[in-house]
């Protein structure tokens, strides 16, 4: 029989085989459409790259696999060139690892895969090569992804932890933990259910738009363990301090609700497609105003400033009390991305 | 910061307070609102917040957990427990299994649960097993609890109970002067069950200052400026600064269920001891749910260290409000959510878990920033 949607992954499907030619002719290579991906090749040959080469690799096994504002397809995607695009490239071409579970549904499988190339489209980029495993039943909760990502620096673009100092801005390109939240939402855990939308998107205009303004000197989008764990690493490396204050950092009533019933800190919950970054102080409302011309930014603010008398992450509360952020122990929730 | 936090902050700096004044508050949701907040950072040096008694995990004897872990070990047992239950250590060799998470990596069959209503589910869903709920908590959770025991239970599910009253606790601390604070703050929730009434000895008999709060940091600061505003006029009343939830006589028919459910009886308290007629106990009709009837006794009284504190850990001294977590020698050394030595880094209703997870690393550390 051929491959078709109808059907279910088998572990011929992975053998290298009739089968496995049919599925990725059938159902992963229509989804990726793009003239440069030749299955028939076992590398992919790359034109010469105009720009100093940036490559990152990220591995993604979200649970559930779609969920409301996105899916494991269209993340693995905008987790990879964010990563690039925070720091300060353009991003060019994916690869693209498959490991799926047998029994999972050709279907399922085929509207993963659209959305994984609607996603490449829409941020510019390629899938230039693949492979694909199949997995006994019971071995990787439906489908695991790995994408590898290529691109080049943008010129003149001099981005890094080194560059911090005290007095710089922090800012965030909007609401925080908005992917965590609305991905527990989905798994419908503690009875818990809303309409949140996981804000999964490719941050290139926001990291575009602050191009070319010389007091940009580190950005990062902060996903696992959120904007407190981008937060800790940026004062370990710098041994400055940062304060943040909680009545300016967006949060959406959705979010601030499941923390205050689950007990959670919204300041560690995950983003995948918001942007934080440290601008000088001169900088920082130019920064900020092109932020805010952009849809994905309309929420941004200045949510804190670097500290040169402590080396702690230190939130300033609601109520003019402080307390320090500190390192995430226990991940509240797993497999988020 | 809103405009009534912004009121009751400006009473309370207003206040000519000439003296070192302790507030205790009962409630680990008090704790954990005033943490976050960050109020202690807020308030005038002079005022010292204490948490209390009010975490219900701290309190469960280590016997009950022990038990709980010696069930769950019996193959024909699908043990159910609160989650903040799960990681809190128990005295045994560290050849063996010393938490009900511990237990679990060894194979047995422990869940936890969120709301009491899922362990009918669950025991009608596996009607071959014998399901044993384990329900540790203050008046608020009993509750629920004994409404569950109110209704029509399937047979294959029994509720091993270590339910506690929270006011004993706080009359015990007066009556013995085992610590020292000048007003106290009472549980809002708890008010709301058992009636504010419940907390005018406290006032009447103690001659202490009380108010009743929610866990807003608007109704906490309402309470603590009423608590500090009568001990300066040196009056003594209970205030309420919940009223809207909590009532006079409380919850009537909360408190038929209880009433019908259990026997209120003498209790062991971890790191207290034993407090007169402090503790739910199943009525004797509803013995043929009762985990403590249908199994045979686990608890092993002679057991090494039974019931007693892990050593190095002052979780007693943090729970009857005489040290402050940070004055424990182990707390954030030896001792971190990760790796909990005493309970009361284990709950999430603990003070030392609220302190150490919400960065209160020193109850003198105010303000943090230098300015």
């Amino acid at each position: 029989m051929a491959t078709s949607e109808a059907g279910v992954i088998e572990l011929c499907h992975g053998n290298g085989g009739r089968l496995m030619h049919e599925l990725i002719e059938n159902v992963i290579r229509p989804a990726l459409a793009n003239p440069m991906l030749d299955t028939q090749l076992d590398a992919a040959k790359l034109p010469a790259l105009e720009g100093l080469p940036v490559i990152t690799t990220d591995g993604f096994t979200v649970q559930p696999l779609e969920f409301p504002g996105g899916d494991i397809g269209s993340l693995a995607v905008h987790g990879t060139i964010n990563d690039l695009a925070v720091s300060g490239a353009v991003p060019l071409y994916l690869t693209l690892s498959l490991f799926i579970e047998e029994g999972f549904e050709i279907s399922r499988l085929a509207r993963l895969m659209k959305s994984l190339g609607q996603a490449a489209a829409s941020a510019g980029v390629v899938v230039v090569t693949g492979d694909t495993k199949v997995l006994p039943r019971g071995q990787c909760g439906g489908i695991y992804l790995a994408t590898t990502g290529i691109g080049v620096m943008a010129p003149g673009t001099n981005l890094g932890m080194d560059f911090v100092q005290p007095g710089d801005k922090i800012l965030v390109s909007g609401s925080i933990g908005d992917h965590g939240t609305a991905v527990m939402l989905a798994r419908e855990q503690f009875g818990l259910s809303g309409s949140l939308l996981s804000d999964s998107a490719s941050v290139l205009p926001l990291t575009r738009a602050l191009q070319g303004l010389e007091g940009v000197r580190f950005m990062r989008d902060p996903t696992r363990g959120g904007l407190a764990t981008v937060a800790h690493e940026l004062c370990r490396a710098t041994g400055l301090g940062m304060n943040l204050w909680q009545e300016v950092i967006p949060v959406s009533d959705q979010v601030r609700g499941v923390c205050d019933l689950l007990g959670y800190d919204p300041y560690y919950l995950a983003c995948e497609g918001r942007v934080m970054a440290v601008v000088s102080m001169s900088d920082a409302p130019s920064a900020l105003k092109r932020w805010q011309a952009l849809p994905a930014g309309s929420q941004a603010a200045i949510v804190g400033e670097i500290q040169s008398n402590h080396s702690r992450v230190v939130l300033t509360t609601d109520y003019g009390g402080e307390r320090i952020l500190e390192e995430l122990e226990n991940d509240p929730l797993p497999r988020i991305c | 910061m809103t405009p009534e936090a912004r009121h009751w902050l400006n009473l309370i700096h207003g206040l000519p307070l000439d003296r070192t004044l302790k507030i205790m508050n009962v409630c680990g949701g008090h704790e954990r609102s005033i943490s976050l907040a960050g109020l202690r950072t807020v308030l005038p040096r002079n005022i010292e917040i204490i948490p209390g008694p009010g975490c219900p995990v701290c309190i469960c004897p280590e016997e009950d957990i022990y038990q709980a872990m010696r069930l769950a070990l019996d193959e024909r047992v699908l043990l159910l427990a609160f989650g903040d239950m799960l990681q809190v250590p128990v005295n045994l060799p560290r050849s063996q299994p010393r938490s009900l998470d511990a237990a679990r990596a060894a194979g047995a069959d422990i869940r936890p649960i969120a709301s009491p209503m899922d362990a009918v589910a669950i025991a009608r869903e596996h009607p071959e097993r014998e399901v044993v709920f384990f329900a540790a908590g203050f008046e608020t959770t009993m509750a629920p609890v004994a409404a569950l025991l109110g209704q029509d239970l399937p047979d294959n599910l029994s509720l091993l109970i270590s339910g506690r009253l929270t006011w004993p606790a706080v009359a015990m601390l007066l009556e013995s002067q085992s610590c020292e604070f000048d007003a106290l703050i009472a549980p809002g929730h708890v008010a709301t069950i058992m009636g504010t009434e419940e907390w005018q000895f406290v006032p009447q008999r103690h001659v202490l200052p009380a108010a009743v709060a929610g866990f807003t940091p608007e109704s906490l600061l309402a309470a603590i400026y009423s608590c500090l505003r009568q001990t300066l006029e040196g009056r003594s009343f209970l205030d309420n600064c919940y009223a809207e939830v909590a009532l006079p006589d409380g919850n009537p028919t909360a408190q038929r269920l209880l009433k019908n459910a259990f026997d209120v009886v003498d209790a062991n308290w971890r790191g207290i001891g034993i407090l007169a007629r402090s503790g739910f106990n199943p009525r004797e009709a509803h013995a043929s749910h009762d985990a403590r009837v249908r199994f045979s006794d686990h608890s092993r009284a002679s057991r090494r260290r039974a019931g007693e504190m892990p050593p190095g850990c002052a979780c007693a001294n943090v729970v009857m409000g005489q040290i402050y977590p940070n004055q424990c020698p182990l707390y954030g050394r030896g001792c971190t959510p990760r790796n909990p030595v005493g309970p009361c880094m284990v709950s999430d209703e603990g003070a030392c878990r609220i302190w150490w997870a919400n960065g209160v690393r020193s109850h003198r550390e105010t303000p943090i920033c230098p300015d």
